[in-house]
């Protein structure tokens, strides 16, 4: 038996994928699309990163929390984390598990991006009109209330039909 | 063209930097709790918004912490590209709108303008950052409509805040040192005059209607102004010994 040197690639991006958001736990950044590439050179593991707010002052937690859990996977003996902003984050990025994941957590992901629209996007439309449904009851009737929340990333809504606030998330 | 090209992204952090510093100011004392939560947001945004755009300057290094601390705390007063408009004391609440208002305007025209770089790290960060900045817009667009659309008094404090901060904001457009160069490899698509004059326009337009009427003045730009290093007693004995203070009593801290 000899020291292997070969890296399981699929494994390592497992791994990343399933750490989870510093903010919102229970989602990961896989279910968030935030993983882009994983690529194994030797025992040493890149891994970019694609941050879905570039104002997010938990990009360092992350990039420490994916650094540690590559770095425990067979073989790896090194890892370097890149935040990268081209391409760039877009909300299609999420899985259908992150949305659940999101909603779960009372936060309205930004589903209803329209046909061909995709982020980054210079328009001059209000953020007002990037409407979201309410994740705790699926009412359209909502309303965003303040353009600021709980951590840079979320805005505040609420739900005109049944009557609860939620959060939106920014994108 | 790498000294260019750093003027240019020196411009870009140092502004939302010190920025963000200022706006900090309002955390706890803001008039109300959602404006507490606004400018702490804003301050954190664009904090964190400089630090992008260090990252971009420092490119590819071992330490990119380490490399982005000496860049946003280990420099010299003179060493500081911001306008001096972002150095400026908070005043009362109707300068520190008038600012923000005056200021975001004029980062989201130069942010789209830079979505069109030749540089696709540059491209890449402006397009991002201008879709978070238009909460930061929207924002200071909402407090704009309400002071100006209620009161004699609302109004006219606003405006007395406007005589103040827009001879400071247009020096936003001082040129960068090697705007040529930059301009002729693309990394600038345009001119700091095209944009100063596309803001121009617009916050003329807007205050006018607003009932306010006020020119912007056309500055000296041979005279050197924040883009040259040259800043304000606001900045050397205020800003930059509280920013940089922890950096320079312990050097290279992790924290």
């Amino acid at each position: 038996m000899t020291a292997t040197t070969t890296i399981d690639v699929v494994a390592a991006r497992r791994a990343a994928e399933a750490v989870p958001d510093p903010e919102l736990p229970p989602v990961t950044l896989g279910m968030l699309g935030v993983i882009h590439d994983v690529i194994a050179d030797g025992g040493h593991v890149h891994v970019d990163l694609l941050p879905t707010f570039a104002g997010c002052p938990a990009t360092e937690m992350m990039t420490a929390d994916v650094r540690d859990a590559v770095l425990a996977v067979d073989g790896v003996t090194g890892v370097d984390v890149r935040i990268r902003f081209s391409p760039a984050w877009t909300p299609d990025r999420m899985s259908p598990e992150g949305h659940e994941a999101l909603r779960s957590f009372g936060i309205a992901a930004p589903v209803d991006v329209p046909a061909g629209r995709r982020l980054p996007v210079v328009n001059d439309e209000d953020t007002a009109d990037d409407r979201r449904t309410c994740p705790y009851c699926a009412s359209d009737r909502t309303e965003r209330q303040s353009l600021f929340g709980p951590t840079p990333c979320r805005d505040i809504r609420f739900c005109q039909a049944c009557r609860q606030p939620f959060e939106g998330f920014k994108a | 063209m790498r000294d260019a090209r750093r003027e240019l992204l020196l411009a870009l952090a140092d502004d939302e930097l010190v920025t963000g510093h200022r706006v900090s100011h309002w955390t706890g004392v803001a008039p109300s709790l959602e404006e507490d939560l606004a400018f702490s947001t804003i301050a954190q945004d664009e904090i964190n918004h400089a630090d992008v755009w260090y990252q971009v300057l420092v490119g590819e290094v071992d330490d990119v912490r380490a490399a982005v601390d000496a860049l946003g705390l280990g420099r010299r007063p003179d060493e500081y590209r911001h306008a001096v408009l972002c150095e400026q004391e908070p005043g009362d609440f109707a300068y520190s709108l008038a600012r923000h208002w005056l200021y975001d305007h004029a980062d989201t025209i130069r942010l789209r303008s830079l979505g069109g770089s030749s540089d696709p790290d540059i491209a890449a960060v402006a397009s991002k950052l201008v879709h978070e900045e238009r909460y930061h817009v929207e924002h200071a667009d909402l407090w704009f409509a309400r002071l100006t659309a209620r009161t004699d008094d609302a109004r006219s404090r606003l405006a007395a805040a406007m005589e103040v901060a827009l001879p400071q904001a247009v020096w936003l457009f001082e040129p960068i040192d090697g705007e040529d160069v930059l301009i002729e490899t693309g990394v600038m698509p345009e001119l700091s005059a095209t944009l100063q004059d596309r803001w121009a326009t617009q916050v003329t337009q807007a205050l006018r209607d607003a009932g306010i009427a006020m020119d912007v003045p056309a500055p000296d730009f041979t005279t050197p102004g924040g883009r040259r290093g040259v800043h304000g007693p606001a900045f050397t004995d205020d800003v930059w010994p509280e920013m940089t203070g922890l950096y320079r009593a312990h050097p290279g801290a992790v924290w």
